[in-house]
């Protein structure tokens, strides 16, 4: 079995206040590599690919994904800030190109929070989707694959036919951590570039970004004497209650 | 000198960074108190690829060279506030793994360096003894060619990772009569007949790190764990120690870094006389001079281990850097704690453990004293 993983590189979310925001690999698409790693390691996968879209300075986000364990990568080189519709287009040439029995993905970016390329990409292929799974196992020779999906309500396990696109939350497992010998393999591992146009893509944006605010700065909090002045306050001056 | 690291170092270290914060941050309290080695961790900064960072690939090593590795430590110290497992890392790095990979044997590299470096076979170093410290090559401790074995009697003293070991660098005398040139260094496993690891000593800091005495009573070592020729034990003693100082106090730079980055953080939150601490002029000076401190430590590590890496002699720049950094690193702590006040000689602040950790610096791999004694030798006093 062949898995494509595809993933974004994003401001670490974990950066302190402050700190130069470095980039890394989106956490949740983390967590579908690492999955990926474990399904290979369990002997039910060959190859795993690792596809991402960005100029040359993502590179340093795929070695960490080549260095985690990913056999291989492939970047789309493209450095427009591109909407989930686009994102999925490009991927659907991808799969036709490598053809893979899993799609492995994040279930959202953590800078944009869409939450759609999944749920888009298997539309356009007209794949079956498993979104926000915690749990993922293979059934009847690798043709379908059983999943836990975490919802509001509590756990629903449902059977897909593959190939499939599945979706990765928060609790599947924990990724390992990209050591330093994994490093030094993944500088001899390839990093097939290619462009839009050699896929056959044409992409255009469907939303265009009108402007970006802060929030706003909150005034400093003051303190009450007692509760009786606390619902005064409550009452009179914030008009809650 | 060029200290700008390649794509491919800046890559590693932030790795290491990485590393240290996610997997190395853990709760010190309770292990310093009751002195508890942390043998996951060790196994951690093992799998990860510390201890076989200077090793070549073919032995199990990453290949590094000596200043991306102190760089790499330097992180290690920044993110690990486990400063005794940094000491052993350090002790089995310079003091075993250097001594194997400079003057082993094929059959001896091959069949210690892989463990070593994927932490499966814990190193040390064993020299001085009740009577033999900073007089280094009076040692008492004797080795006699017995067919083909060696047979040890004596005893050695601080021997860092000693009740822990599994292969520990002892230094012998094979012929009295020749002075430090009767000196011979044997590789001796754990479980050699007559070795006895299990006397552990209580320490004042790096207490997370086990020391032991270890006594020698008609112990057999196979002459093919001698390392070197008979009689190279001096030299090959130097040759390793000259490593040892130069480089084990790298982590002490990231953890000098850290503790300078918790009195800034302290000293504009902490406020007195209606102001933040650090607007006072005494508490600002207190911590520009750790800033001072840490560059100059910095700058004559990075110096050491560019010269190391140069294939250049580096007695005078390991003397020099390891004076530096282990006095710099007191100083630090001191200062740390008379900017933290109260709290700062409190326990759960975690900042005195930083003080009793440090002080040892000045002491291991040969006293301030010493330092100056060699740096006096080679500038012509």
């Amino acid at each position: 079995m062949k898995i494509v993983v595809p993933f974004k590189s994003v401001p670490d979310p974990y950066a302190g206040p402050g700190a130069a925001a470095k980039s890394v690999v989106n956490p949740f698409d983390e967590i579908a590599i690492e999955e990926a790693l474990r399904i290979r390691e369990r002997g039910e996968a060959t190859e795993i690919v690792g596809v991402t879209i960005g100029p040359a300075t993502v590179d340093e986000q795929i070695r960490s994904a080549l260095a985690m364990g990913v056999d291989r990568a492939l970047r789309i080189d493209d450095s427009r800030a591109l909407d989930p519709y686009a994102v999925a287009r490009i991927l659907r040439a991808l799969v036709a190109k490598e053809a893979p029995q899993l799609v492995l993905m994040g279930k959202q970016a953590v800078d944009d929070d869409s939450n759609q390329v999944g749920q888009m990409l298997a539309g356009l292929l007209g794949w079956p989707q498993a979104t926000f799974i915690s749990k993922i196992e293979f059934l009847e020779n690798k043709t379908r694959a059983q999943c836990t999906r975490e919802t509001d309500g509590g756990l629903e396990v449902i059977v897909v036919n593959l190939p499939a696109i599945v979706t990765t939350d928060l609790r599947l497992n924990e990724p390992r951590y990209v050591s330093l010998p994994g490093l030094m393999k993944a500088r001899k591992k390839p990093i097939e570039v290619l462009t839009c146009e050699q896929l056959g893509v044409t992409v255009q944006p469907l939303t265009t970004t009108l402007s970006t605010a802060r929030p706003p700065k909150r005034a400093a909090g003051t303190r009450v004497e007692s509760v009786e002045e606390l619902m005064v306050k409550l009452k009179q001056e914030a008009k809650v209650l | 000198m060029d200290f700008s690291w390649s794509d491919q170092q800046r890559e590693l270290l932030d790795a290491v960074d990485r590393f240290a914060k996610e997997q190395l941050a853990y709760d010190m309290i309770e292990n310093d108190r009751h002195a508890v080695f942390n043998h996951d961790a060790w196994m951690k900064c093992a799998g990860f690829g510390i201890h076989g960072l200077l090793v070549s690939e073919e032995y199990g090593g990453l290949g590094q060279d000596p200043i991306t590795t102190v760089a790499a430590l330097e992180r290690l110290g920044y993110g690990c506030k486990d400063n005794g497992l940094l000491f052993s890392i350090n002790a089995h790095m310079w003091t075993a793994i250097i001594p194997l990979v400079y003057n082993g044997s094929e059959a001896q590299k091959k069949k210690f360096l892989p463990g070593l470096c994927d932490g499966s076979i814990i190193g040390g170093n064993a020299m001085s003894e009740p009577n033999s410290g900073s007089d280094a090559f009076s040692l008492a401790t004797t080795a006699v060619k017995k067919g083909d074995k060696y047979i040890l009697n004596g005893s050695k003293i601080f021997v860092t990772n000693g009740p822990i070991a599994d292969v520990l660098l002892v230094f012998a005398v094979t012929d009295k009569s020749k002075g430090a040139s009767g000196l011979s260094a044997f590789l001796v496993e754990k479980d050699s007949p007559g070795l006895d690891l299990t006397h552990k000593i209580e320490k004042m800091g790096v207490r997370t790190s086990p020391m032991g005495e270890v006594f020698f009573t008609d112990c057999e070592v196979p002459a093919e764990n001698l390392l070197g020729k008979e009689g190279a034990g001096s030299w090959l003693f130097t040759r390793s120690m000259t490593w040892e100082r130069g480089c084990i106090l790298a982590a002490s730079v990231g953890t000098m870094q850290r503790l300078f980055e918790t009195c800034i953080r302290y000293a504009n939150e902490r406020k007195q006389g209606g102001q933040a601490i650090g607007k006072f002029q005494q508490v600002a000076g207190k911590i520009v001079d750790m800033k001072m401190r840490i560059e100059n430590s910095r700058h004559m590590l990075y110096q050491c281990a560019w010269a190391a890496g140069h294939r250049k002699a580096i007695y005078l720049e390991a003397a020099m850097a390891k004076l530096q950094i282990s006095e710099s690193w007191v100083k630090c702590c001191e200062d740390a704690i008379q900017i933290h006040g109260g709290y700062g000689y409190m326990v759960e602040y975690e900042v005195e453990r930083e003080l009793r950790d440090a002080i040892g610096s000045k002491l291991y791999s040969g006293t301030s004293e010493i330092q100056r004694n060699i740096i006096a030798s080679l500038i012509g006093l």
